[in-house]
Formats: C-alpha cells, sequence, structure tokens
C-alpha cells in the first residue's frame, strides 16, 4: 500500500476561520495569502459559530477553528474516527482541557497559539492537511478491513463450496476464486458471496476445469 | 553583519564591500542624515551571530545588513521579531520563509534553481548527481531541485553532503566519477566548494575526461570571487545560476564594478552576493530618506515604494512577501574567473519564496514508481 502524498504547496486553498477576536489572527491572514490561501471569515454570533461542512471541499477548504468559542459543526465529523470533512486547524488561547477537547472533537490536526505567529502557519497548515490526508486514508483502509472482515465467512463458504464441486484442494479453491474475482473485477469477498448465491439457484456445478459460473467482466 | 573571517569569509568581505560602497555613496541621496556604519563579525560562529544581534540591537540599532548562510538568518530572527528590528537579508537562499521582520533582497528559489533545472535538462542532460555542505542550504535546495528535475522527467542519481569547511571531498569525487551524470549540482559553500572544484578537475584530468564538457558542474552560488579562489587549473567552465554577474554590460554596472574597485583595489571582487547587499544598504537608505524616521514599521512601508535602478537592473520589494524582484541570468565560467552569460530573463522575475506558483501541489516522489507490477 502506498501512503498519500504530502501536500506540500497550498495555492488555491480557502481558509474559513472562525474566530470573534480578528486581531489575533492578522498574521495568520497575512501568511496566508503569501500562501496563496484566501481567507473568509464566518460569522460569529454571541460567541457562537455553527459550521455546516458538507458543502467544504476537502481538496480546496481549510477551517480554522478559535477553540474559545462555542463551535458547533454539521453535520458532525464521524464519531469514532473524529474524521471532519475538511481539515481542521484549531486556534488555542485558553489552555484548558475543556476548551481543547472541544478541538479534538472537531477533529483538530494542527493548532496555532493566538495571537497568531506569522512564522508558525506554515508548519500549521503542513501538519494539519497532511494529518487530514493520512487520518483520512488510514481511515478508509479501515473501512475496507472491515468489509473483508465481514466477508470471510463468505470466503470460507466458497471455498468448502468450490472443493466439494470441482474436486479440488483448498488451496486450489482460494486461487480460483481469487484469480476468478479479478476477472469479474469484483473484491473477493462479495465474488465469493455472489458465486454463493448463483450456486445455490444453478445447482449443477460439475465442471472441474472450466471457469466459475460467474459473468466475466473482460470476456467479449 | 558579516563573517568576514572563516569558511566563507571570501564571500562575505566581498558583501561587506558591497555594504559599505553603498553607505560611502549615501550623500548622493541629499538626505539630511548620514550613515555610521557599525560593522561586527561572527567568524562564521552560529552562537555569535546571535549574540551580535542581541548586542546591536540593545545599543539602539534597528537595521542590520548581514548573514550569508540561513542557518545564521534562521539563528538571528527569532531577535529580531521580539525587539521589532528588521534584518536586511542580502543572499540568495532557499525560500520557505517570509519573517515580517526581514527584507530579502537575495534570490528566492525560483529565480535561481528553477532556471537552472530548465537549463540543464534542455541542454545538457537529465541525470544530475547533487552534492552539497551539510545544513539547511543544500538539503532545502535539493529537495526543490530533485522534485523539479523527476517531475520534469529528469533523475537524481545520489546526494551526498560534506560538513562546512571540510575539504576532505576525495570519496564524493569518486562516487561522482562512479555513477557518470551528465553533470553535477553543487551546493558546498566556501572553502567545501574550491577543494571540490580543484579535486574534480584533477580527478577527471587523470581519467582523461574533460570535466567541463562530459560533467559540467552547476550552482546556484558560485560567483567571482569565488572562481579567483579556485585558482586557474579549474577555474573554467562551471555554470552558475544568478541574478548578478559582474560582467553584465550596462551603464548601472559599469558604474558599479568600477566604483568597487576602485574603493576595494585588494578584493575580493564583486560577486551577486556583493550586488545584493549593495541593493539592500542602498534600498535602506532610500527607505529612511522617504520614511524621514528609523522605525521599522514606516521604512517597510518605504522600502516597498522604491525602484532601484541597480547593476543587475531594475529591483524592488514585493510588498506582500518582503523579497526583490531580480533578474535571472545563467553565466558560464571563464579562465579569467569571470563569467559569460549565456542565459537572461528579459525582465525581472517576482519573487516566489514559497514556489506557490511554481510547484505542483503535491510532493514529487522520486522513490515511487508510477506502475507496479502485479503477479
Amino acid at each position: 500500500m502506498m501512503a498519500p502524498r504530502l501536500l506540500q504547496n497550498f495555492n488555491g486553498g480557502r481558509a474559513l476561520i472562525v474566530t470573534a477576536n480578528r486581531s489575533a489572527v492578522v498574521s495568520l491572514d497575512m501568511t496566508l495569502a503569501k500562501l496563496g490561501v484566501t481567507a473568509e471569515y464566518p460569522e460569529i454570533v454571541d460567541a457562537r459559530a455553527e459550521i455546516d461542512f458538507s458543502p467544504l471541499n476537502a481538496e480546496r477548504d481549510i477551517v480554522f477553528i478559535d477553540g474559545d468559542l462555542d463551535v458547533t459543526g454539521t453535520p458532525e465529523p464521524d464519531e469514532v474516527s473524529r474524521l471532519p470533512r475538511v481539515p481542521v486547524i484549531g486556534l488555542v488561547g485558553v489552555e484548558a482541557p475543556s476548551r481543547l477537547r472541544n478541538l479534538i472533537n472537531l477533529g483538530a490536526t494542527a493548532f496555532l497559539r493566538k495571537p497568531v505567529h506569522g512564522a508558525a502557519v506554515y508548519t500549521a497548515l503542513f501538519l494539519g492537511i497532511n494529518q487530514f490526508l493520512l487520518r483520512s486514508d488510514m481511515h478508509g483502509r479501515l473501512e475496507d478491513m472491515e468489509r473483508r472482515r465481514r466477508g470471510r465467512r463468505s470466503v470460507v463458504k466458497a471455498i468448502i463450496a468450490l472443493m466439494t464441486d470441482a474436486g479440488v484442494d483448498d488451496d486450489e479453491a482460494y486461487n480460483r476464486l481469487r484469480r476468478e474475482s479479478m476477472r469479474a473485477r469484483l473484491n473477493l469477498e462479495d465474488y465469493c458471496e455472489q458465486y454463493l448465491r448463483s450456486r445455490a439457484t444453478t445447482p449443477d456445478p460439475t465442471a472441474h476445469e472450466q471457469a466459475l459460473p460467474l459473468p466475466r467482466a473482460d470476456r467479449k | 553583519m558579516f563573517s568576514t573571517t572563516g569558511p566563507y569569509a571570501v564571500v562575505a568581505r566581498s558583501m561587506l564591500n558591497g555594504a559599505l560602497l553603498a553607505c560611502r555613496e549615501s550623500a548622493a541621496l541629499g538626505a539630511d542624515f548620514t550613515i555610521e556604519p557599525v560593522v561586527v563579525n561572527p567568524g562564521g560562529d552560529l552562537n555569535r551571530y546571535a549574540e551580535l544581534s542581541q548586542e546591536l540591537i540593545a545599543s539602539g540599532i534597528r537595521h542590520v545588513v548581514g548573514c550569508y548562510t540561513s542557518s545564521s538568518r534562521k539563528e538571528v530572527i527569532p531577535c529580531f521579531e521580539k525587539h521589532d528590528a528588521l534584518l536586511w537579508y542580502p543572499s540568495h537562499y532557499e525560500g520557505f520563509e517570509s519573517s515580517n521582520n526581514v527584507i530579502y533582497t537575495g534570490a528566492s528559489p525560483n529565480q535561481h534553481v528553477l532556471p537552472l533545472v530548465a537549463h540543464m535538462l534542455a541542454n545538457v542532460g537529465p541525470r544530475a548527481f547533487c552534492v552539497g555542505s551539510n545544513y539547511i542550504w543544500a538539503w532545502e535546495n535539493n529537495r526543490i531541485f530533485r522534485e523539479a528535475m523527476t517531475a520534469q522527467g529528469g533523475q537524481v542519481l545520489a546526494e551526498r553532503y560534506a560538513a562546512i569547511g571540510d575539504t576532505e571531498l576525495q570519496q564524493v569525487v569518486e562516487a561522482i566519477l562512479e555513477a557518470r551524470p551528465n553533470f553535477v549540482f553543487n551546493n558546498l559553500i566556501g572553502t567545501s566548494a574550491y577543494a571540490f572544484f580543484r579535486l574534480f578537475r584533477a580527478a577527471c584530468k587523470e581519467r582523461g575526461i574533460d570535466q567541463a564538457k562530459s560533467i559540467p558542474v552547476a550552482s546556484c552560488t558560485l560567483s567571482e570571487p569565488e572562481l579567483e579562489e579556485i585558482g586557474e587549473e579549474a577555474v573554467d567552465g562551471h555554470l552558475s545560476s544568478s541574478v548578478y554577474f559582474s560582467t553584465l554590460d550596462n551603464p548601472a554596472n559599469a558604474v558599479f564594478t568600477g566604483t568597487y574597485d576602485a574603493a576595494f583595489p585588494e578584493g575580493p571582487s564583486t560577486s551577486a552576493d556583493a550586488e545584493a547587499s549593495y541593493i539592500a544598504v542602498k534600498l535602506l537608505l532610500r527607505a529612511l530618506h522617504d520614511a524621514g524616521t528609523d522605525e521599522v514599521a514606516a521604512v517597510k512601508q518605504a522600502v516597498t515604494r522604491q525602484r532601484l535602478q541597480a547593476p543587475q537592473g531594475d529591483v524592488w520589494i514585493d510588498p506582500q512577501t518582503l523579497h526583490a524582484w531580480l533578474t535571472p541570468r545563467i553565466g558560464r565560467s571563464t579562465e579569467k574567473a569571470r563569467f559569460d552569460i549565456i542565459v537572461e530573463e528579459p525582465a525581472p522575475v517576482r519573487p516566489d519564496p514559497y514556489l506557490v506558483t511554481s510547484s505542483p501541489r503535491y510532493a514529487v516522489s522520486s522513490r515511487t514508481p508510477n506502475l507496479r507490477v502485479v503477479r
């Protein structure tokens, strides 16, 4: 598996800076401009900010959230992985565990102290965005593992069924299933499930060296 | 603040000369103030840079022209930021920095290494061997070079580093001859670089290789006083990507080289970094005159309003990054320790210290193949 590539040029990005304290982020705004990132300031009402993450685009948007605000995000980031839709960088004023926890819950992957110092911005962007990409990649891999784990029973059943049907040993049965799943452009688990289903409806699976009874995507 | 002794003293002495020359010309401004330069020498010792900066600023000085290596600049920046003083940094560097307390009058990476990559790929070949002094300049400049090369179909065969001041470079030379690249990309500085040029030329000669033709060395640092240090045996045929060469044919440069040579007959001769130091002081003086104060905020505002007819051509400071618009060129060294200019941009190029407009979005990895064989 290849690790995700590092993002190092942020040109064309858009930063949503969620803060009520604009004077603390003057350097942030200036440095973002040098890096080709435009800044926008969502409206804050009574020290409360509600951020709608759903229209945001992870290829372009980065959210800076002031931990001193009462911030809620809609929809909430994935509860288990705390993975938001776009990279989140926390702006830290009061260093209290409750405030920091709120930023973690919103999915922050990097932090900047207020008032923001210009020389810290590139590092925060680099870490925040690339940690987000790494976590998104890990999240994808975990989901894939979960899917495979759920499909494990079908694979075992399909191997046993093919051993019975074709009179081959378990290695050969596995190899055939794997080969045929690649030909059908399905992952092994889905292919095995499909194989078991089709076997249940076509009860004559005696073809020893023939192809398995499934449609093959690459056949013309 | 220049290290006029130590491993990179030759360049630093030419930088000090450039800065002093601009101070001497301050009378021509017609300003109602005079300039008394205070000269300090950190001797190439990183700790001394921070100590001296502290002392200078504590004595009431708000503007310091100095530093050559990036490690020294990074060492002193916190001090300038803490006391809100201004460092005028007069040398080319690797970018990825933009302190609000520094005016950068040397070349940014889009003004030196990127034009060099384009030239070498188009005219010399795709296979490069990188050597450098073991610090931030060479690491970063080699990274930028490697990414730009890889993105355009070139290849970096290997990277070798030596400590600043190290002159035992025989093994590096052997490794290059073993790898047989189309060219060497050199980021060694000071005495290490001079030793390398001599050793490499001699080793090639021994093997019957015409080094300048078969395995040319390209640098972003190499300047005229350094060619003189290398010595006549190995001086010619080296490529340098720079914004200034003393052979530039224009009236401003004729005046600059003439007065410089008259003022400093002992040398070292003019260099790109001497010109950048000259530009830094010229801009500082004009900005002081314009602002009517030495207060940092006012001077920073004022400096972005100046347009200088510098020896290299027109130079001005970009208000967003405080880096200079400069004119990239590539020169080839001659037996007379000067450069023939072989490539020249038609106009000053905007500084892009973070390579925002001139590098790919994602880091380029040369080790990961685009296709994998799956059995």
